[in-house]
């Protein structure tokens, strides 16, 4: 038996160093450096294949890495895992139940994995997720969404300090979706930890804290929404007449990168250094009024994570 | 150590496969039963030319069906009890708990004993009562010929079920597996019984171990087994076959 690691609860809940994973001569993961911070909805963001699964997988002892270390809520892998795990609940791709069980007897079949207290944990998680009246009903009677929520009901028995969901919002409808949104807030709210791993970016974005961007088995960025939005290009756009003329005026301003047409506006794509927008716009509207230029319309644009996150990741089909 | 609460999980997995249920109830207890009422009816239609169906003989006879007919049950609900969790993509969320695969393996196994004894023990308590209430004036079992039948036909569950497991979370799939076991079970192990080459090799093959736990006739053989090599033959079998399944349940990627 192996005897349980320390766990340091200053650690961060997920932390890998150099952590890779190759099947053959593809490497599905190089050198994945990753903090996840405690008590956070963390978004984990990648294109199919990306990796995203492969992170998770690792991390749950489901798989064994070709290279690196991690950490799981203080704890060394693969050594600390069963104690690690404890206190972790987990959705991997699509929740899979036993179809000729009910919800309700497929939690107990899980529960019975996880500690005494899990048992009478049940019935809590199957209201908290709305599947209180349902829960008696066999799982192959389920709509995917329902089986979404049978998940995370799972997720909830081992009450965990740390909630690993891959895609979780797959099947769900609007009102399902929003539903799903708010019981993340809560869940984070209650001091656990929420991996959220995704490619829905306008739902990571509004449900997440702190994100991670993977592409091609690489976390190219990691840090808040805020911070990884404000990282990319500022731009402006200006709706006037005579934009060529435009153009040519205001790619003569200090600051400015270029200045091109963009749907009907002109797209005024700012330098790192471009003073703030205050700034920047009065200098761009004066040199276009000292030159005669009517102006119609102004208004900074506003980067998303959306934009950033396709200007740092691959296309499936430009990997080679 | 085989976790209870593990065990109890499994016996509810297998409980609900009413399907199953009923192939394993009509294999050993439906079958017997059709046994004995053709036994009832050509016995009172002619008593000259068939003998009575119960009695000892009776009972010797419906031993050896049931011992076939029990290892195949066995392998039916062993192999859909090693491979339930990896066919339905549970096995994943179940390791992810943290939980030993071993554990959730053995406990595989012990859910397996359980179900295939209870159907067994059944089968067992119809089988005896047929050999009383069917004799006809013959001679009835005695307790050690029904202790020794019940062995046999418990052993011979027992092994067909831990066969079973252990191959279906080796090959990760039951179809294959109840294939195999029915094949080496009805078809190979009577060949290899009859191979003389073979010698005192022969004397691994389960269901020569089985004959001699049951203290079953084995008309036509040249050899037999020693009691204790019988019973360390089946204990070698279900360790093998634990093994192997508990080693690819901790290596499985998935």
């Amino acid at each position: 038996m192996t005897s349980p690691t320390p766990s340091d609860p200053g650690s961060p809940a997920i932390r890998t160093r150099g952590l890779g994973k190759r099947f053959g001569t593809r490497a599905a993961l190089d050198g994945v450096d990753l903090d996840v911070p405690r008590g956070v909805a963390f978004g984990f963001l990648g294109a199919n294949g990306a990796g995203k699964t492969t992170l998770i997988r690792l991390l749950l002892g489901l798989a064994r890495p070709s290279a690196g270390t991690m950490q799981l809520l203080g704890r060394d892998l693969p050594a600390g895992s069963a104690e690690a795990l404890a206190r972790v609940g987990a959705i991997i791709e699509e929740p899979r139940f036993h179809p000729h069980l009910t919800g309700r007897e497929n939690l107990q079949v899980h529960a019975a994995a996880r500690d005494r207290a899990a048992h009478g944990r049940m019935d809590g998680a199957l209201a908290r997720v709305g599947l209180a009246a349902r829960g008696d009903e066999k799982v192959k009677t389920y709509s995917l969404g329902m089986r979404q929520r049978l998940g995370v009901a799972r997720c909830l028995l081992s009450d965990p300090d740390l909630l690993i969901l891959d895609e979780p919002m797959n099947g769900l409808d609007p009102a399902g979706i929003l539903e799903f949104r708010q019981l993340i807030r809560e869940l984070v709210a209650e001091g656990r930890t929420v991996l959220l791993s995704s490619h829905l970016l306008d739902e990571v974005e509004k449900t997440c804290d702190t994100v991670a961007i993977v592409d091609d088995g690489r976390v190219v960025a990691q840090g808040t929404i805020n911070d990884i939005v404000r990282g990319g290009q500022r731009a402006v756009d200006i709706v006037c007449h005579g934009p060529v003329e435009a153009a040519r005026l205001l790619a003569a301003v200090p600051g400015v990168l270029r200045a091109a047409d963009h749907e009907g506006a002109l797209r005024v794509t700012l330098a790192p250094e471009a003073p703030v927008d205050r700034e920047i716009v009065t200098a761009l509207l004066r040199r276009l009024l000292e030159h005669g230029v009517d102006v119609e319309r102004v208004a900074p644009v506003r980067s998303s994570l959306e934009d950033r996150f396709l200007t740092m990741t691959t296309r499936l089909e430009d990997r080679s | 150590m085989p976790n209870l609460r593990l065990i109890q999980a499994e016996v509810l997995k297998l409980r609900r496969r009413r399907g199953m249920l009923a192939v394993a109830l009509v294999l050993t207890l439906g079958l017997l039963a059709v046994a004995y009422t053709v036994g009832v009816i050509q016995h009172g239609g002619n008593p000259g030319r068939y003998d009575a169906p119960g009695g000892l003989a009776g009972f010797e006879d419906s031993l050896t069906f049931l011992s076939v007919m029990g290892f195949i049950m066995a392998a039916i609900v062993g192999s859909t009890a090693g491979s339930h969790d990896i066919d339905s993509g549970v096995f994943r969320d179940l390791a992810a708990t943290g939980r030993s695969r071993t554990a959730l393996f053995l406990a595989r196994v012990g859910g397996a004993w359980v179900v295939v004894g209870a159907i067994l023990a059944v089968a067992l308590a119809g089988d005896v009562a047929g050999a009383f209430a069917f004799a006809d004036g013959t001679a009835t079992p005695g307790a050690g010929d029904i202790a020794q039948g019940v062995a046999m036909i418990l052993v011979s569950g027992a092994l067909g079920a831990a066969l079973a497991v252990g191959l279906a979370a080796l090959f990760g799939s039951r179809g294959p597996v109840i294939g195999i076991l029915i094949a080496a079970h009805l078809v190979f192990e009577p060949q290899l019984q009859g191979a003389g080459f073979l010698g005192d090799a022969r004397q691994a093959i389960p269901t020569s171990a089985l004959n001699r736990i049951g203290d079953q006739a084995t008309e036509g053989l040249d050899y037999r087994v020693a009691l204790g090599t019988a019973i360390a033959v089946v204990l070698a079998w279900v360790a093998v076959a634990l093994a192997a399944g508990a080693w690819r349940t901790r290596t499985r990627e998935i």
